[in-house]
């Protein structure tokens, strides 16, 4: 099995002394869905902006990070940005453009493709999210439904092989976050969700990781992980209702 | 706030809309040009650019309340400064003048930018080659204008829902409007690095 | 203080559309020898915030409100070429957008709203910090700075004006430069207040002493100095032609004005000068740059003081339990 993603004792603290991460060390392979759970401050973001090189600044160092075998240093940047498609938190940030049409065109075009083949890649992309003849509305506009799935196509737009999300389901209505399941479903791409919704995490990931003081503190089966209820208790989280009224092992 | 605000009509449909956007800036500039340039006692270009701009604001579905309304905002202004024109020997003939060409330019532009989204006026800057730094800044602007107007909106809520006080002291007024000002410039530097990272997570290459 | 099209004649075009061109293009320059991609989208938000803030209605008197214009604003917090390039976009915009400002005016607004005042009120403040050392001294080079920044873009405004024919000088200076030396006191506390707030959250984000001490370097003064030079050339382009110039067929407007002009050009002490003629000058417009220059000294003195309060305050609450 392919390792698409390997990190090697990762360690990393922001300017003002706050240490975010403390020797994380964690292999993904190729096609996993994982989920990275814990509660706020547990580092999950800043793991995830270290996926596509954001973090740190400056490259420093020996590279802790390898994203299918290449190091991830500022050389490698533009590789290593289309292998890793990341959707931020919040969709005002991500959606930066005035349009919808400049907003997914933007990655393509950075990557270097040629003008006129973006536009029908536009369109392809804005159907496979199921948002057609979107491409002049004003982002404003969206609602956040929408929105998250503008962030999607433009990501989506660059092929990356592994999707890094976080909070993918925040701010989105039950119709929202059904939509999104489905979409997630049928991408075959790696996929790591750091989020608190962890009905998405029962649903979606066959491997949950969980992460506490920027450490990773627990790593294995989903269903383990989430039905140890003194585990998730101890690093502020809870054992979701969809397995609170289900005995996997019976009894 | 209207989202809308900016150019309300600038995506509805009609012939002039469907023009490209270079041409009508091209037009416009023309327009500019001819009514700026030429003393008043040549009637002619200002006449014919009447009559096009009635005709273009005709075609293209404006409503003509909407048009007054945007030019009466400017009116007074371009009146008392033309007024100081009237301040000198043959003075009235300079404020005419002033008054009418300024009033056709306001109309021509304003024509200009209800017929024709920002965006693609900005395509027309990038093609005339302006300054790549200068196309961004314009576009993040237009992108997040409404998104600031927004924040503050829910400031002036959040501060209305602790306000008490009826009898607005001036200048207490004047400071709590600054300190939202101050918020919204934390909240927009803030906002500024998550966008840089966005940007930088999509291969931008500044 | 957007001037529509029609009130500029062919030659001020150009050359305000020169300069301003000369002064965009030298800021381009020195930000691309930074290299710090980061600052575009932060000047991209900072260009959308501006254009937000100086929609906000200050109330002033009977319905009448204020605006910001910002231009010190963001020179202090973000550099006085972000602040060129800032102002020059928010220009750009309203006038397309809005039709806020002709476009053929555009080379004007710009060197008034866009150059002269981010970059003469940044000179202004660099120089009063260097000569007050304290820290209220920031504050009140500040409010100085914005009030300058007001005053010096409405006097280039009229030097325009006056330079294509559309206005005498004689009349347009005390009327326009005097309104906007009341508006300067707005513009003055808005700023300052903004600031205040700014670095009562963040102090790292402004060019004040902080903690560290060594963290900010003071930007070199050379630009400064450049832009200086660029500014008073502009100044005296638009500006000495006409003040060698007093009107001597309009003593009748004058004397009407005369009364209003001098409350415009007085507006926090009542007048030492008994009448609107200085003795021994002449003319209505010497007596509004005098007016000026006492109005100028008397603003100093009141950011001085306003400083003074602001820090004694901050530093009362740092110390509070």
């Amino acid at each position: 099995m392919t390792t698409a993603v390997e990190i090697r004792d990762l360690h990393f603290q922001y300017t003002d002394d706050h240490r975010a991460l403390q020797g994380v060390s964690l292999t993904i392979a190729e096609g996993e869905n994982v989920g990275l759970i814990g509660p706020n401050g547990a580092g999950k973001s800043t793991l995830l902006l270290h996926l596509n090189g954001i973090l740190p600044e400056g490259f420093k160092g020996r590279p802790s990070i390898f994203i299918y075998g290449i190091p991830v240093v500022k050389s490698n940047g533009p590789r290593i940005r289309r292998d890793v498609g990341l959707l931020f938190q919040d969709p005002d940030d991500q959606i930066f453009c005035p349009t919808v049409y400049e907003d997914v065109a933007f990655g393509p075009l950075q990557f270097g493709v040629p003008e006129k083949d973006v536009k029908d890649l536009v369109r392809r992309e804005l159907m496979e999210v199921g948002l057609p003849d979107f491409e002049k509305r004003s982002p404003h506009h969206l609602s956040s439904g929408e929105k998250q799935r503008v962030c999607l196509a433009g990501i989506l737009a660059c092929r990356p092989r592994i999707l890094a999300l976080d909070e993918p389901t925040r701010g989105l209505d039950p119709r929202g976050k059904r939509q999104l399941k489905t979409w997630l479903r049928s991408v075959p791409s790696t996929k790591i969700i750091a989020t608190h919704d962890l009905e998405l995490v029962a649903e979606m990931c066959e491997r949950t990781v969980v992460m506490d003081e920027g450490r990773i503190v627990a790593d294995g089966p989903t269903l383990k992980i989430l039905s140890d209820e003194d585990l998730m208790l101890a690093h502020g989280l809870e054992k979701p209702h969809i397995l609170k009224h289900s005995h996997p092992h019976g009894g | 706030m209207r989202h809308d605000f900016l150019d309300r009509y600038s995506r509805i449909e009609s012939p002039i809309h469907r023009l490209p956007a270079a041409l009508k800036m091209g037009i416009a500039l023309g327009a500019v040009l001819i009514v700026v340039l030429p003393p008043i006692t040549a009637l002619y270009p200002f006449l014919v650019t009447a009559g096009v701009l009635l005709v273009v604001i005709a075609v293209s579905r404006i409503p003509v309340g909407f048009m007054v309304r945007r030019i009466l905002i400017f009116e007074p202004f371009i009146v008392v400064v033309a007024g100081l024109a009237l301040l000198q020997p043959g003075g009235a003939l300079k404020f005419g003048t002033i008054v009418v060409k300024s009033t056709l330019s306001l109309l021509t532009i304003v024509v200009l930018s209800n017929t024709t989204p920002f965006t693609e006026l900005l395509n027309v800057f990038r093609r005339l080659h302006a300054p790549p730094v200068f196309l961004t800044m314009m576009a993040l602007m237009c992108r997040y204008v409404f998104v600031l107007v927004d924040e503050l909106q829910r400031m002036k809520r959040a501060r209305l829902s602790r306000t008490f006080d009826h009898k607005k002291k001036k200048a207490r007024s004047w400071r709590s409007l600054s300190m939202m000002i101050g918020q919204l410039f934390l909240r927009s530097t803030e906002r500024a690095e998550r966008i840089f990272a966005a940007m930088s997570a999509r291969g931008w290459k500044s | 203080m957007h001037i529509p099209d029609g009130f500029l004649d062919t030659k001020t075009i150009i050359a305000t559309s020169l300069f301003s061109l000369v002064g965009i293009g030298r800021a381009l320059k020195v930000l691309k020898t930074q290299m710090s991609p980061r600052k575009v989208p932060l000047m991209g938000l900072a260009a959308a915030f501006i254009f937000v803030a100086q929609m906000i209605n200050f109330p002033v008197i009977a319905g009448t409100s204020g605006h910001l214009l910002g231009a010190v604003l963001v020179a202090v917090l973000l550099g006085p070429s972000e602040g060129i390039l800032v102002m020059s976009v928010v220009l750009i915009v309203q006038c397309f957008l809005f039709a806020d400002g002709g476009v053929l005016a555009l080379g004007a607004n710009i060197f008034n709203m866009g150059i002269i005042a981010p970059m003469g009120g940044y000179a202004l403040y660099r120089l009063v910090t260097a000569g007050i050392k304290a820290d209220y001294g920031k504050y009140a080079a500040v409010a100085f700075a914005a009030w300058a920044s007001t005053v010096l873009a409405s006097v280039c405004c009229v030097g325009e004006l006056a330079w294509s024919g559309t206005a005498r000088w004689s009349i347009g200076f005390p009327a326009m430069t005097g309104i906007h030396m009341l508006i300067g006191i707005g513009e003055a506390l808005i700023t300052t207040f903004v600031l205040a707030s700014i670095y009562k959250a963040r102090p790292d984000l402004l060019p004040f002493k902080d903690a560290a001490g060594e963290k900010r370097e003071a930007r070199p003064l050379t630009g400064v100095l450049i832009y200086g030079s660029l500014m008073l050339m502009g100044l005296v382009l638009f500006v000495l032609p006409f003040a060698s110039r007093w009107p001597d067929g309009l003593e009748k407007v004058a004397a009407t004005l005369g009364f209003d002009a001098k409350a415009l050009a007085q507006p926090m002490v009542p007048s030492p000068l008994p009448e609107y003629r200085v003795p021994g000058i002449g003319s209505l417009p010497l007596a509004t740059a005098l007016a000026g220059v006492i109005g100028a000294i008397l603003i100093f003195v009141v950011s001085l003081v306003l400083a003074r309060i602001l820090t004694r305050k901050s530093n009362r609450e740092r110390h509070a339990p």
